[in-house]
């Protein structure tokens, strides 16, 4: 299992989101964006690590990828819902693949929000935010 | 040759002639059965039944004539060979159904039975080859698609990481930059962009081939579509010094469209009407009504360009087609955005044309089909031929906790839509396809048939439910309202329809009212956080 953690020892009342895409490029572009506008960041890059990460990490939003070695994007989803304790972050899906035929279906199987990259990062960031205060169980000291 | 017996549908009312057919097919050498019929509903019936190896028509029969014959029997069976029994004064006509698609004819009382049989396996033979080249070119078409499909997809990836990378030096994330360097980081990003679009365009066109295009058709208001293509595209008309203005008619009906797919037409044609209009020209956007037809709005995109030249004019919707002109350092993209265009609005069910004068400018237009509240709301706001005794109108809305939502926004209202359409009575009550156009806020609206009193059980029931979705409670917030909608006069000499007609104007009334209000309030949030 391969994972990159970045925030560590960082003040508790930041947001942690896990970034799920196979991509490494990506994969930091994205946390830096993140981090950046003051969220804490997970990354791994397949889909059997997404799911362990979770459980370890406990994240309050989950980016993911949908084409993912060892377990798709759809099945992190569903394999999310197995765990009560991970069943309530919202996860926003973030992928190549296009709407017309995956959006429908990632949001039948959990997933808060679809993006078809490449994403504007503003509508990104707006989705994140709103989903982390829509009220998953953490709401104080959001970073806005 | 096969060794099957062929089996031939003879078509001829007259019984000589028949017979002779007939006996001169069966005198040959191959085994053959006959099937003869007197009429072309016969015909239909025995095509039904079983499909024949070939179709011998005669183009004078009791229930069908002429050019009519066999146009009527190649659409009834396409796949079915068919040979013309002509006499010798419709020879002409025998050719003209030869020259569309008919395989042979064959003259009447000069048939002999190694012509007949001969022409017969020929007649086969051809189609069979016909037939396997259509099969041959409809995989060479899903190939190609799946192949662009594909590629599209696979570029997305490295596209998403210059993206990526360039918008966070952009953003400053890794650094500051020299404003030269964010001068040229800000051309890589317009490429990088224009490439999306290119992508974009690709996909769109590959799903119009392959008839995958789908349009969401809502009920909206059109002018109000106009103005926000308009807004958007203002700033690259500022930027050409091309003046950008709106012709809207005092009132426009409500259309069923898509709205994005409307807003992209009309981005598509103002942006090409600026691209070829030079510095100090105009483009105009007009909405009407056409007095001739009643069943339509008219869009259209004017430009003071160049034109397009008349021998160019029939291929400018065709896939590919680039000005041959654009010398001035256009990109002109890959020739595909007006292809995608007429696609859409033939979806629709509307018509796309273009109208151009060299040296002048060219036209761009289009229709969209109105939106018959009236014809919607007869079955439901009538009962035993006359109009129910109150009407209320319930508006449902749906506000997200974020603009920012999109996607998923537009999803959680259409679960709420389809939940919504449990809380009601299906003869008395109905919920009118979505409404509107821009703004975050959807609101969906009920008529319903009953009194104000009557209408909260509705309500409670509304809010239970749809209030009851995760997805809402977790995006967005629901409010129920009501409000009557008024009746005719007690006395009314108006006939049944006139009636429905008249709450029809009354229901669009308050609708449009609402939607109008609804995107003042928009454009008032909007210039507030413009200043």
């Amino acid at each position: 299992m391969r994972t990159e953690s970045y925030g560590e020892g960082q003040p508790m009342h930041r947001a942690k989101i896990m970034v799920v895409d196979d991509d490494p490029d990506l994969r930091q572009a994205l946390s830096l964006r993140l981090r950046a506008n003051n969220f804490d960041t997970v990354n791994v890059c397949d889909g059997y690590s997404a799911i362990a990460m979770a459980q370890k990490e406990k994240p309050h939003l989950i980016i993911l990828d949908l084409g993912l070695p060892a377990g798709d994007g759809f099945a992190v989803l569903k394999n999310l819902q197995q765990y009560p304790a991970l069943a309530g972050i919202p996860v926003i899906v973030l992928t190549a693949r296009d709407p017309e035929s995956n959006e429908k279906r990632t949001l039948e199987a959990g997933a808060v929000a679809f993006f078809q990259k490449p994403a504007d990062n503003e509508e990104l960031l707006g989705v994140i935010r709103a989903s982390l205060q829509a009220g998953w169980g953490w709401r104080a000291g959001l970073p806005s | 040759m096969e060794h099957e017996p062929a089996h031939v549908l003879l078509i001829e009312d007259n019984p000589g002639d028949a017979d002779l057919v007939r006996l001169r097919l069966v005198e040959g050498k191959s085994d053959v059965h006959v099937n003869c019929v007197p009429r072309l509903s016969d015909a239909f019936a025995c095509l039904d039944a079983e499909t024949p190896s070939l179709v011998l028509l005669d183009l004078n029969l009791p229930d069908s004539h002429g050019a009519e014959t066999f146009r009527r029997i190649m659409q009834k069976a396409p796949n079915v060979p068919v040979v013309i029994l002509s006499g010798q004064d419709d020879e002409a006509l025998a050719l003209k159904a030869v020259h569309m698609g008919v395989q042979d004819y064959l003259v009447k009382g000069e048939i002999t039975s190694k012509q007949l049989e001969r022409a017969l396996r020929y007649a086969v033979e051809r189609q069979g080859l016909l037939r396997s080249m259509e099969i041959a070119r409809k995989q060479q078409l899903e190939f190609k698609n799946r192949f662009l499909s594909h590629v599209s997809h696979e570029l997305r990836t490295p596209l998403t990481c210059i993206h990526q990378y360039v918008t966070l030096l952009l953003d400053g994330l890794a650094g500051p930059m020299a404003p030269d360097q964010t001068d040229y980081m800000k051309t890589v990003l317009k490429s990088v962009n224009q490439l999306h679009a290119m992508i974009r365009d690709l996909l769109e066109a590959t799903r119009a081939d392959s008839g995958k295009l789908r349009i969401e058709p809502r009920c909206i208001d059109v002018g109000e579509l106009v103005r926000q293509a308009v807004a958007m595209m203002r700033p690259t008309a500022a930027e050409k010094h091309v003046g950008l203005e709106v012709g809207l008619d005092q009132t426009i009906p409500l259309v069923y469209a898509d709205p994005d797919r409307t807003l992209e037409v009309l981005i598509n044609l103002i942006d090409n009407g600026i691209k070829f209009t030079p510095p100090d020209g105009s483009v105009i956007v007009k909405a009407s009504r056409v007095e001739t037809d009643p069943t339509a709005v008219y869009l259209s995109v004017g430009d003071t360009g160049r034109g397009i030249p008349a021998e160019s004019l029939p291929q400018v919707f065709e896939r590919l087609y680039q000005d041959p002109n654009a010398v001035d350092g256009n990109r002109t993209g890959l020739g595909l955005g007006l292809y995608i265009a007429k696609e859409i609005v033939t979806l629709h069910g509307g018509r796309m044309w273009v109208a151009s004068e060299p040296g002048s400018g060219s036209t761009f237009s289009f229709t969209l089909p109105l939106y018959s509240l009236a014809k919607l709301l007869l079955p439901v706001i009538t009962h035993h031929g006359r109009l129910r005794d109150a009407i209320v109108l319930v508006r449902v809305e749906l506000t997200p906790v974020s603009k920012s939502l999109r996607g998923s926004w537009k999803e959680t209202c259409q679960r709420c839509l389809e939940r919504l359409r449990r809380c009601i009575f299906v003869d008395k009550d109905l919920v009118l396809p979505p409404m509107g156009t821009s703004g975050p806020v959807e609101t969906l609206f009920v008529v319903a048939s009953t009194g104000m009193e009557g209408v909260t059980i509705m309500m409670d029931r509304i809010r239970d439910q749809v209030g009851a979705l995760p997805q809402l409670k977790a995006s967005g917030t629901l409010r129920v309202t009501a409000e009557p909608v008024p009746g005719p006069p007690a006395v009314d000499p108006r006939t049944l329809e006139q009636q429905v007609w008249g709450v029809a104007d009354c229901v669009t009334e308050i609708i449009q009212q609402d939607l109008w209000s609804k995107q003042h309030v928009t454009e008032k949030e909007n210039q507030k956080n413009a200043n």
